[in-house]
């Protein structure tokens, strides 16, 4: 065990006074602990939400883990504290530190971030501000320390993070955190200056270095051209693991003592998705479609279960029943959890692909409701987000359902989504009333309960690397209006309805599509008290106006504008593999209704293939 | 369904970071450390198995305790020093099981539990006179909660001071309180008390539960 670090005694003496106190304090089973004066590299490795949900993250695990196999390097967990106990460490100056060492996280060499969604970019601002580091890449030390990285989706337009970060890590992490390390190791013990190291680092594949980048700007405020100094690639292509199946995964989690989102054994069982959902930047972002094993599968959720005493397992995939070897996986899985009396949890599971004998196997293992994700109300508006499913394949799913001893359905719908008019919207009315009056159809429904089906309505936020990166996002406004319509549509307590906040799908919708010039507004929302903007009790929106007020910059252009096929993009200079071509022609398609089919039945020429050099299929 | 064959109590320690578990967690946490340990446990039968296993008393959040106690049940002979040996491999630091014993008294048989803490204060003298002099009051009443709401009970007959002891910045107290199934104090009760009668201020630290008793003063096993 390492040397506790001056900290603990400060930390521990406030920790009775605030909520959750063991999610300050480090020494949970599976948790890492190295000698430090026997570690070369140590990497702080933050999740920009509290422990509750950054400990779910199962990109977290896996990096955690992968980087303590090699012995030098020391890979601990950081998250955002809650407002408590924020006020405490602020108030008896407490830095933010790592749960393992205790050590404060502004000595370490790393502090990553994950960026999973773009409503938690103003605490990554207030974390380093706890931890002490400058917020500002260029304030930062010239020394080779505290480097700051980011990975994740979102940094797939990390352009609004720019001035904060040093490095953006594009794509899957297995192999570049290492190279990147290593590199790092290398030259600190040349004596190297930070700036030498992102020179170097610029080169390795997937690794983007903003201050390189420069932009500038036309009148009517779209890009005139991006330059890049400093000797790096003109375009940053993000890194994927060719060899998915035998790619590293964890035997063990750290398992908290606090119950957190996730609390159980996650298994990854595919990346990538076949289907290509033009409002889906999960599907596209993730290319190519890799899947693993069932005996991969089933031996890391053996070892994982064993090891973390976890007895629920979830397999994690954007799509679970695509595996093509879902039905011998399912059997041979179950065969274990079942002997070990572990819970088996199928999310991700799609509408179309849903078989009697799938659901007998899920009927196994959870007695939950059903949770579909429709999208669209009417079959044309369907087609044009190519959410490939039928009505008749939803009320097919249905009817298994109810007669599976099931009488609640969760349905998912996007509301404002491009071409939408009207009678889409009273389409989500009309298919909500049609399950239910399937429901009382069937003569061998479950008895004595009544039918429920709930109808949860996000507003749509095109993002980049989708087809619909181009499409402006409706106004509040229209969607205030579609919002009153579908109510008026709703005839029956059976159906109950629920929405999102537009106000928060529009800074989503900003953050995401926006260019370098949200930095000062991010920075300024911060400093007007943002943070945990996900989180509807901390959500500030008048505070968000008055930033973008005071940077001059309006939200309208990035959010209600439609973005020209020509025009410069901010993420344009970062090569996800999809080609740009491919989304314009997809945006064209569906314009026209027209849906493209999925991977696996016929190849649409994304670009992915000709890339990694092999055929998906 | 296998049967229970061996009815167990551990003598567990909790301290240092442990002491940050919460009973709800511990709960959790130790069916966890039981799957991790492979041992035969016996699970409950009907709708819903699950591992059985109980805690003798529940400990705050914040005190550790050298002397936590946790029936189980297996459903194969095994030696007692290799239970506990499977369980230690697996349980993180703070967290230490102590010995493992079949189950002798019934749980309804504690009458009390002791503690140790210290409180740390800039005059000592002062806070060791202010204590003699509270617990020479004929009655020590406190608000305690309880089902049923707030009622207001003397805690005086109750508190055994078993040592206390001052030093250069605190004062040193070793007491025993009831415990078990009818009534439970808790130290923070005494602590409570002092603050409320004396102005000295002191902070509480360290607070230990050492030992389970039953009948006579003898430790519950």
């Amino acid at each position: 065990m390492a040397e506790d670090s001056g900290l603990r005694k400060k930390i521990e003496k406030h920790l009775l006074s605030i909520q959750k106190p063991s999610r300050y304090i480090g020494g949970e089973v599976g948790s890492v602990v190295k000698d430090k004066s026997r570690v070369d590299v140590r990497f702080a490795f933050c999740f920009p939400d509290t422990y509750d949900i950054g400990m779910s993250h199962l990109g977290m695990k896996i990096l955690y883990s992968l980087t303590n196999e090699r012995e030098n390097y020391w890979c601990e967990r950081c998250f955002a504290p809650g407002v408590d106990f924020e006020k405490i460490m602020r108030e008896n100056d407490i830095p933010l530190y790592a749960l393992e060492s205790l050590d404060p996280i502004r000595d370490f060499d790393f502090i990553g971030f994950t960026m999973q969604y773009e409503l938690s970019y103003t605490n990554v601002l207030n974390m380093l501000d706890l931890a002490g580091i400058p917020i500002f890449s260029r304030d930062r030390t010239e020394e080779l320390t505290q480097i700051v990285v980011a990975g994740g989706p979102c940094v797939c337009n990390p352009e609004p993070l720019a001035d904060f970060f040093d490095i953006f890590i594009l794509g899957e992490g297995e192999e570049v955190n290492l190279e990147l390390m290593d590199l790092y190791n290398e030259m600190k013990q040349q004596g190297a200056k930070r700036i030498d190291f992102l020179r170097r680092a610029a080169h390795i594949g997937g690794v983007y270095v903003p201050q390189f980048y420069h932009f500038s700007y036309k009148d009517d405020g779209t890009i005139e051209s991006v330059s890049v100094s400093d000797g790096a690639p003109e375009t940053v292509t993000k890194r994927i693991i060719k060899d998915f199946d035998s790619v590293y995964y964890p035997d063990n989690f750290v398992v908290p003592f606090t119950e957190i989102v996730h609390d159980r054994v996650s298994v990854e069982v595919l990346r990538g998705c076949i289907r290509g959902c033009r409002f889906c930047q999960a599907g596209f972002i993730y290319r190519p479609f890799r899947e693993k094993e069932p005996d991969t599968i089933c031996s890391e959720t053996k070892a994982l279960c064993e090891n973390t005493g976890y007895d629920e397992v979830s397999l994690a995939s954007l799509s679970t029943s695509d595996h093509s070897g879902i039905d011998p996986m399912l059997t041979k899985l179950l065969e274990y959890t079942e002997k070990e009396r572990i819970n088996l949890s199928l999310p991700s599971l799609r509408v179309d692909n849903f078989s009697e004998s799938l659901l007998e196997k899920i009927k196994k293992v959870r007695k939950s409701g059903l949770t579909f994700a429709a999208e669209g109300g009417t079959q044309r508006l369907r087609d044009v987000i190519n959410k490939n499913v039928t009505e008749e394949e939803i009320m097919n799913t249905c009817g298994i359902a109810f007669r599976g001893g099931y009488s609640s359905v969760k349905l998912y719908f996007m509301m404002g989504l491009p071409t939408e008019t009207d009678e889409d919207i009273v389409g989500i009315a009309e298919l909500a009333q049609r399950i239910i009056d399937l429901f009382y159809s069937i003569e061998d429904r479950p008895k004595g309960r009544g039918v429920q089906v709930s109808v949860s309505c996000a507003t749509f936020v095109p993002k980049p690397f989708t087809p619909f990166q181009f499409e402006p996002q409706d106004t509040r406004e229209m969607i205030e209006h579609k919002q009153k319509l579908l109510m008026d549509s709703v005839r029956t307590r059976k159906i109950k309805v629920s929405y999102h906040n537009p106000d928060v799908s529009l800074l989503e919708v900003v953050l995401a599509k926006g260019d370098r010039r949200l930095c000062r507004v991010v920075y300024a929302a911060w400093k007007r008290g943002c943070k945990f903007d996900s989180w509807d009790e901390h959500f500030r929106f008048d505070k968000w106006l008055e930033a973008f007020e005071e940077c001059g910059v309006d939200p309208g252009f990035y959010a209600h504008r439609r973005f020209e096929y020509d025009e410069i993009l901010p993420w344009d200079h970062l090569d996800y593999l999809v080609s740009k071509e491919f989304f314009i022609r997809e945006n064209r398609t569906a314009r026209q209704n027209k849906t493209t089919p999925n991977c696996r039945e016929r190849c649409s020429g994304c670009g992915v293939n000709k890339r990694v050099g092999r055929d998906c299929f | 369904m296998s049967s229970a064959v061996m009815r167990l109590r551990a003598v567990f320690e909790k301290s240092g970071r442990a002491k940050y578990i919460s009973h709800l967690d511990l709960n959790r946490f130790m069916l966890r450390t039981f799957r991790r340990s492979g041992l035969p446990v016996w699970y409950t039968e009907g709708f819903n198995p699950h591992p059985y296993y109980s805690f003798a008393l529940a400990l705050s959040l914040g005190y550790e305790s050298s002397c936590e106690i946790m029936d189980f049940n297996l459903t194969e002979e095994m030696p007692l020093d290799e239970v506990r040996d499977r369980l230690n491999a697996v349980m993180p630091e703070g967290m230490r099981v102590l010995s493992v014993s079949e189950q002798r008294l019934k749980i309804t048989a504690i009458t009390s539990a002791e503690y140790s803490f210290s409180l740390v204060t800039e005059q000592p003298e002062e806070l060791y006179a202010a204590l003699q002099e509270l617990m020479a009051q004929p009655e020590i009443l406190v608000e305690k909660k309880t089902k049923k709401g707030i009622k207001t009970v003397d805690i005086r007959p109750d508190i055994d001071i078993v040592s206390c002891e001052k030093s250069g910045d605190s004062v040193d107290i070793a007491v025993r309180l009831p415990a078990g199934t009818q009534t439970n104090y808790n130290p923070s009760l005494l602590i409570g008390s002092l603050r409320d009668f004396c102005d000295i201020p002191f902070e509480e630290e360290n607070i230990k539960r050492t030992k389970i008793l039953c009948e006579n003063n003898e430790i519950f096993s």
